[in-house]
């Protein structure tokens, strides 16, 4: 179609969604006077129900659990996914790739960054339920981690930890345990991803029942998943480059 | 005081409008995924300014006790789960692109004949 | 019940997971099997699920949070007949389509399996839940789960444009929706749909319509209606045969379903009335829709875009029966939508055979090639006869339900659209038939769409067709048959339908209220020498108008427009242009004009 009748589409069909958009707007109740009533309903009863200070997590693994396993797979999906599309990386041609172009200084700091960040990494996945965190956020972190390996050495020592046939097996493991915390709910005769575990007390690290356990897994799954998929994209790239 | 209630209803709808108006007029398969990432961002400012409340805290209880106004938790639960849900599906349409590049050298929509009807 | 609901959608995920993690060490016989056998549980156990459900629809709360007072604190899944028929035939096609594929299809170092594991357990979850955002998290995984799957032979580029310009297309529809249950939760303060519903009310400002718009948006992209179709041809011309399958068998009346669920639950009061023009808005989509595809099917020559174009026509068909709205259109709805699953399948599936024999989808490339195949030929013409919704084929039911539910000008237009519709998608395969089977005629115009020349999904040569491949295109076949003959067909479709519309009902059932005693079930006394009667015209006519182009030498040059139909129409396929930026220039031009229909006959 010609870029002229698409960017006329576009305008006139743009204007029409922004008045759609607004005069709807006007109609919400007044910005920042929310009303509730979910998001009260939870917050007051949260730390009673759950032991666990972190709302958003108790939302997250328990009272919205079976979204988050939803999300969870969603990730894991298209990580299986970006694996089978770039699962025949061309052939490399070259010797072993050099390690060159990066500085003595940016190599040193990120070999010196990495275990103050796998240590934070791993505070933030375990102490979803106390503070803002959780498992997506400190997997995130961990996988960052061991991107500065990378980084500070290079592609042949970050292939040897992200091309162990164990990180795949962790990862599924971690979406499993998900839907395996789940189960076992069922095992115990209530239904699916119920919090039945002893909950502790408020304010401990192991506290607030599976919320915790449904935390650490997550951590893993999104952990080892990104190590994967920057594996998988710089095997790509980095072999692509090679020709 | 009307348009100071509309503020952050215009902002999504404009970032909304910008990524749609990349994803338009784009000339390259990049700049597509990343305009998709700036009509998430869209969808993120809506959710988080619907679940505003002027003068309340953080829904995080650690070192507050409980009966404090918060803001709406379920929102930011919400959106939490589908930050990095969403990045890794741009690593999924970004694994298409790569590959397309391989195959067929190039990244331009208008070079891509192969779907014409 | 504290188990079951649960397992239709944990089961799949648990065995995707566990196939993900082996997929290197154990051998490819043993991880089809497992694949196999969880979509076989999950069949039997949607189909228990079905039948629990007919006396009252099972309500179930994940996390056991069930309702507190009027407040809904956790998700949970309704189960009625008409989102447990679904599950089953999205338990039903996946099983098939693993059968087909198992031991031979390229299987991208079995990251296959356990992708259709996952698009099976959203499509289930997306057919059983009653949380909003549950339903848009089910919406974004099946999405993702079809995305690699559609992108599967990476050896071409081909599939991997169909592939992005399908993620482009429905990912912005994706971002509509949530924009629209943004606003919806600004408005309600909830999330689950009785609840919603309920805190709506009759309210009909623009809120609600601009909600309700942005909604169905990403879900009518989803159903490739017109103009939101144009990623669905470019999905289908690449895409692998078993997961062509479960596109256009179920993913796409999925959209249609969540259409029909969210607007009756939530906006169910604030649409009520005579004049509603969301109604008359799916009328004229839906009719245009059908016919837009059905021109479309018979203009194109690649067999998988053929048929892609007529799962469009139909699916505007769909629509148009939500638009009549009343129970015995929405029964026929369902039906319809069943049918055609079993008879678009058995043509995809017949396809995929014609694709393992002969190695090309490229009508003239297959011209008189296919003349050995005997018992293919025999499925591809009842396929085109049940597109042409001949009886017995279960079309044809739905079709007279649809017809017979409001009388007057609304039954003209329908049995219209109907008949237009089945006879030019039923003409492309009956021309297809002539040309391929038959050998009549010359090989037609080519193009260049129909030269996405497709890779052999299969790595091995027979003589004969092996029997998993056969099996489940002959299987359809006869389903599309054999739901015509269940007992008491008629009633238990207006049970499913009037439970679907049934707000009052859906509502109570979340509350664990005490409902009304349950509606008279009405009886449908079908048409049958009606029913007939359209599908003998319909397939004469198809008949008719395939001859008219394969023979298109021997007719004087006056007469000759059907041919100029399939030849030219240029202007109208070059919408088809392959580029996102059109596709969603023209999604947006869609919304505009929707909403625009909505506010002004507000």
């Amino acid at each position: 179609m010609n870029v002229k009748w698409r960017l006329g589409m576009f305008f006139i069909a743009g204007a029409c969604f922004l008045f759609f958009y607004l005069i709807a707007a006007r109609n919400l109740p007044p910005w920042g006077h929310y009303p509730g009533p979910y998001g009260d309903v939870i917050s007051s009863l949260a730390v009673y129900q759950r032991h666990a200070t972190d709302v958003v997590n108790a939302i997250d693994y328990d009272y919205r659990g079976f979204d988050t396993l939803g999300e969870e797979f969603i990730l894991f999906t298209s990580i299986i996914g970006v694996m089978l599309l770039l699962r025949d990386p061309k052939p490399r041609g070259g010797t072993a790739e050099s390690d060159e172009g990066l500085s003595k200084t940016v190599k040193v700091s990120a070999g010196g960054l990495f275990g103050i960040t796998l240590i934070f990494g791993l505070y933030i996945c375990t102490h979803g339920q106390l503070t803002p965190g959780g498992g997506f956020q400190g997997g995130v972190i961990v996988a960052t981690a061991f991107m500065l390996v990378y980084i500070a050495e290079n592609l042949r020592r970050f292939k040897a930890i992200a091309s162990h046939p164990l990180m795949e097996v962790l990862e599924a493991l971690g979406a499993a345990l998900y839907a395996l915390v789940g189960v076992s709910a069922l095992a115990v005769g209530l239904p699916f991803l119920t919090n039945w575990i002893p909950l502790g007390t408020t304010g401990d690290v192991f506290s607030s029942g599976t919320i915790a356990i449904i935390s650490a897994s997550v951590g893993l799954e999104v952990a080892t998943g990104f190590i994967l998929l920057s594996y998988t994209y710089l095997q790509d790239i980095v072999s692509g480059r090679e020709e | 005081m009307l348009a100071f209630h509309l503020i952050p209803y215009a902002v999504a709808a404009w970032l909304f409008l910008c990524g749609l108006y990349g994803i338009v007029t784009s000339g390259h398969l990049v700049h597509t995924v990343i305009s998709l990432v700036v009509l998430q961002t869209s969808t993120y400012v809506l959710l988080l300014a619907v679940g505003f409340r002027w003068g309340a805290v953080a829904p995080v209880f650690a070192d507050i006790s409980p009966g404090v106004v918060t803001v709406d938790p379920v929102v930011q639960a919400l959106m939490l789960t589908d930050v990095v849900v969403e990045a890794t599906v741009v690593a999924l349409l970004l694994a298409m692109v790569v590959k397309v590049h391989e195959k067929a050298g190039t990244l331009s929509p208008d070079d891509l004949r192969m779907m014409r009807g | 019940m504290t188990t079951a609901p649960a397992l239709p959608v944990a089961v799949p995920m648990l065995c995707a997971a566990f196939l993900a993690a082996v997929r290197k060490w154990l051998p490819r016989f043993f991880i089809d099997l497992v694949a196999v056998l969880a979509a076989l549980f999950n069949l039997v156990l949607c189909l228990w699920l079905l039948h629990v459900s007919w006396s009252k629809s099972i309500v179930y709360w994940f996390g056991n949070w069930f309702p507190r007072g009027h407040m809904v604190v956790g998700i949970g899944f309704v189960i009625d007949p008409m989102g447990a028929t679904l599950a089953v035939v999205a338990a039903f096609l996946t099983l098939l389509g693993l059968i087909y594929s198992s031991n031979s299809m390229e299987s991208g170092k079995n990251h296959y399996q356990p992708l259709m594991l996952i698009f099976l357990a959203a499509m289930t979850g997306f057919c059983f839940t009653a949380d909003l955002f549950n339903l848009f998290v089910f919406f974004e995984l099946m999405s993702t789960a079809a995305f690699a799957l559609c992108g599967l032979k990476t050896e071409e580029p081909s599939p991997l444009q169909g592939a992005f310009n399908f993620a482009v297309t429905n990912t912005v529809g994706a971002f509509f929706t949530l924009t629209g249950i943004g606003i919806l939760y600004g408005a309600t303060g909830a999330l689950n749909m009785a609840q919603m519903g309920m805190l709506l009310g009759s309210r009909h400002d623009s809120l609600a319509l601009t909600a309700c718009l942005f909604i169905i948006t990403g879900f009518l992209i989803k159903a490739a209606v017109f103009p939101f179709h144009f990623w669905l041809p470019d999905a289908h011309s690449v895409a692998p045969t078993p997961v062509c399958v479960l596109f256009s068998g179920l993913m796409v009346e999925l959209g249609l379903f969540a259409i029909l669920r969210v607007t009756s639950v939530i906006f169910g009061s604030s649409f009520a009335g005579a004049h509603d023009p969301l109604r008359s808005s799916f009328l004229v989509l839906g009719g245009t829709t059908a016919v837009w595809g059905g021109m479309m099917s018979f203009a194109e020559h690649h067999l998988k875009r053929v048929l892609a174009f007529s799962t469009i026509s139909h699916s505007g068909l769909m629509l148009f029966a939500m638009g009549v709205g009343t129970p015995k259109a929405i029964a026929g709805w369902l039906i319809y939508v069943c049918g055609h699953a079993a008879v678009k399948s058995g043509l995809f599936f017949t396809a995929g055979i014609l694709l393992h024999r002969l190695r090309t989808m490229s009508e003239p490339a297959l011209f008189a090639r296919g003349k050995g195949l005997k018992f293919t030929a025999v499925l591809w013409f009842l396929g085109g006869c049940g597109l042409a919704a001949l009886p017995p084929f279960a079309t044809s039911i739905g079709e007279d339900m649809v017809s017979q539910a409001k009388h007057g000008s609304l039954e003209l237009a329908c049995t219209a659209f109907f008949l237009v519709s089945g006879i030019l998608t039923g003409g492309a395969v009956f021309r297809v038939f002539m040309r391929v089977f038959c050998g009549w005629g010359d090989r037609g115009p080519s193009d260049r769409a129909a030269q996405v020349d497709e890779l052999p999904e299969m790595n091995e040569e027979h003589r004969t067709i092996p029997f998993r491949i056969f099996a489940p295109a002959a299987a359809c076949v006869l389903a599309g048959i054999g739901l015509t003959f269940l007992p008491d067909l008629d009633s238990m479709l207006l049970d499913a339908a009037k439970r679907v519309l049934d707000r009052a009902g859906y509502i109570a059932t979340v509350y664990a209220a005490p409902q009304n005693a349950g509606m008279a079930v009405g009886h449908h006394g079908l048409k049958i020498g009606t029913m007939i009667a359209h599908g003998i015209i319909a397939v004469a006519c198809a008949w008719l108008l395939a001859s008219w182009a394969v023979f298109h030498r021997s007719i004087p040059r006056r007469l000759r427009w059907p041919s100029h139909m399939e030849g030219s129409m240029r202007w109208v396929r070059q919408l088809q242009s392959g580029q996102p930026a059109d596709y969603v220039a023209w999604a947006m031009a869609g919304v505009a004009a929707l909403g625009g229909a909505l506010f002004l006959m507000k």
